[in-house]
């Protein structure tokens, strides 16, 4: 009778594509499967979803270096199996942030920082490890370099180096250069998305008469 | 109650929740939404978004009947908002998008005294409650033999919240109790003609938000200004009404059970075990899932362990505390029965 299906469990939703109609996306985990896999979906069933769905997945390959499993190219799964599903919320918001047809291209493991005036540079040292490095030198540099460091690390679910603060380790030994350039834009303020989510979580929550501010 | 006997015959989902409204054997415990069980993703799923679903008869009927459809539920609840009837009352109304909930602008209230409280002569026939009256119709004749369609129907305490402004309405009760009872005595004449209008389109139950709650009202506040109002709704209204307060309501419960109402639908601020026992099967329990912590931010499993702490106190009938966040996940929502199902076939199977 029903027309919902059991997708695994959702672990992140745009209620609102600003890109399609308004309608809710959803990223499902699989479950029973034993790395990661994920699931771009949508209830909606208007014309048109498809092509917007497979555009998400598209762009949450190139802008995280996910991969589309062999002929299912709405389930994703990041390189080596890695278990990253904090990255993978990431991922796919940002890539529902763009218009269908846009053109999508990596990002770069460099960054301007307005807050130390500088450029930030994530090297790329093999086997996953990334190191966070500023252009500026000194300890605040070197402070604002691990703070960099944490807030990939916070966007990911991945872990610092001990002993290297400004030391990221993608597990699985597995380098992710596209995502890791993703998330370095979002690192430098990670405040910011953090409000950004509490404000879609409070979103949709119906409160008493008494308790509304209107 | 016998929640789950194996004695008692295989029930339709309408059948379970009007003899658990009667404190009556059921098959199992029937999964009962006095509230708003719609989500975005439901929405989709039948291009019935919000807000046109609370403005359209059939987007609202066809968006509610997923309670069933979808989700399993024993009940299909078509008035998702708290604002149909404010907004036939003359309210203006902010209506937000599909992602979030139409509000009543209480900081432009309508009414002042009571002198300015009248009910317009359009109540009933205003787009926001025709569009509920001629979804209850749609859902009855769609759906009228298998579950419990329930209407809804906003108390007094409420209404003056929307009408007069929160503040208002508050410091009135403190400083002149005849004045508000005097409100009261005049608003409650939607909420009963509302009501009675849901009778006729053929809701088998209805419930009643009445919002003095536990943050800002006391026990003795519901006892002073409302207890008698709504013996006087379980009176006038002639099917079982479901009183709806959020909040911890323990300290008013012995009042609530007293005024002849079928059910009370509580929040999960209350525990299931002290609530039933004040109660004492005067008045069936309905709730009290976690909505923010449980269902929205959570996963099935601490949905089932929610469902089973309910079901294992004696609460007549499962389901959301309130109106679930419009973001919530299908398979939380899905959980719900089939956390019921499996803990009346242990039961049975334990028996």
């Amino acid at each position: 009778m029903g027309l919902t299906v059991d997708l695994g469990r959702r672990i992140e939703l745009v209620p609102m594509d600003p890109h399609f109609q308004d309608i809710s996306i959803g990223l499902y985990r699989r479950e029973g499967v034993a790395a990661l896999e994920v699931l771009v979906h949508s209830y909606s069933r208007r014309p048109g979803t498809r092509e917007r769905l497979e555009f998400i997945a598209e762009t949450m390959t190139v802008l995280g270096g996910m991969e589309a499993l062999p002929g299912e190219p709405l389930v994703l799964r990041f390189p080596a199996g890695s278990d990253l599903p904090v990255a993978a919320r990431r991922v796919f918001l940002e890539a529902c942030k763009r218009p269908t047809g846009e053109e999508v291209v990596p990002r770069p493991l460099t960054i301007f920082d307005k807050k130390s005036q500088s450029q930030v540079q994530v090297a790329s040292l093999g086997e996953g490890l990334y190191e966070v490095t500023l252009e500026a030198e000194g300890e605040r540099a070197a402070r604002r370099s691990a703070h960099i460091a944490g807030g990939i690390v916070k966007l990911s679910g991945a872990g610092l180096v001990e002993g290297h603060p400004a030391r990221v380790a993608l597990p699985n030994r597995q380098s992710i250069d596209p995502l890791v350039g993703l998330l370095l834009v979002r690192a430098l303020n990670v405040r910011a998305i953090v409000r950004e989510q509490e404000a879609a979580a409070s979103r949709g929550v119906l409160s008493a008469p008494s308790a509304q501010n209107n | 109650m016998d929640s789950g006997s194996r004695s008692v015959p295989s029930m339709s989902g309408r059948e379970r929740v009007m003899a658990a409204l009667r404190r009556e054997p059921v098959d199992r415990t029937p999964v009962c939404s006095p509230t708003s069980v719609a989500t975005v993703e439901l929405m989709d799923l039948v291009d019935a978004p919000f807000p046109e679903a609370n403005q359209q008869p059939e987007l609202m009927a066809r968006l509610a009947a997923t309670a069933y459809t979808e989700l399993g539920f024993d009940t299909i609840m078509p008035v998702f908002t708290i604002i149909q009837d404010s907004s036939a009352l003359g309210c203006k109304i902010q209506w937000e998008q599909k992602d979030n909930w139409p509000t009543v602008k209480m900081r432009e209230p309508i009414w002042e005294t009571p002198d300015d409280i009248r009910i317009p002569p359009d109540f009933l026939t205003h787009r926001d409650t025709r569009c509920v009256l001629d979804a209850i119709t749609i859902l009855k004749k769609e759906y009228g033999d298998e579950v419990a369609v329930i209407g809804k129907t906003m108390g007094p305490w409420s209404l003056g919240y929307h009408c007069m402004g929160v503040e208002p309405f508050l410091l009135m009760s403190l400083d002149d109790p005849g004045k508000t009872k005097l409100c009261l005595d005049r608003m409650k004449e939607a909420t009963i003609q509302f009501g009675i209008a849901q009778v006729e389109a053929g809701a088998d139950a209805i419930t009643l938000p009445d919002h003095a709650t536990g943050d800002l009202v006391s026990g003795e506040y519901y006892r002073r200004y409302l207890r008698e109002l709504h013996i006087e709704f379980a009176e006038k209204i002639r099917i079982p009404i479901i009183l709806h307060i959020c909040g911890k309501t323990v300290d008013r419960m012995e009042y609530i059970a007293q005024t002849g109402m079928a059910a009370f639908h509580f929040d999960s601020k209350n525990e299931p075990r002290e609530s039933v026992d004040i109660m004492k099967d005067r008045i069936s329990l309905v709730g009290n899932i976690n909505n923010p912590e449980t269902l929205f931010s959570k996963g099935p499993e601490e949905v089932r362990q929610e469902v089973v702490k309910n079901l294992d106190a004696g609460v007549h009938m499962v389901g959301p505390e309130c109106a679930i966040p419009l973001q919530t996940s299908i398979e939380n929502l899905k959980e719900i029965p089939v956390a019921v199902r499996d803990w009346s076939r242990e039961q049975a199977a334990g028996n």
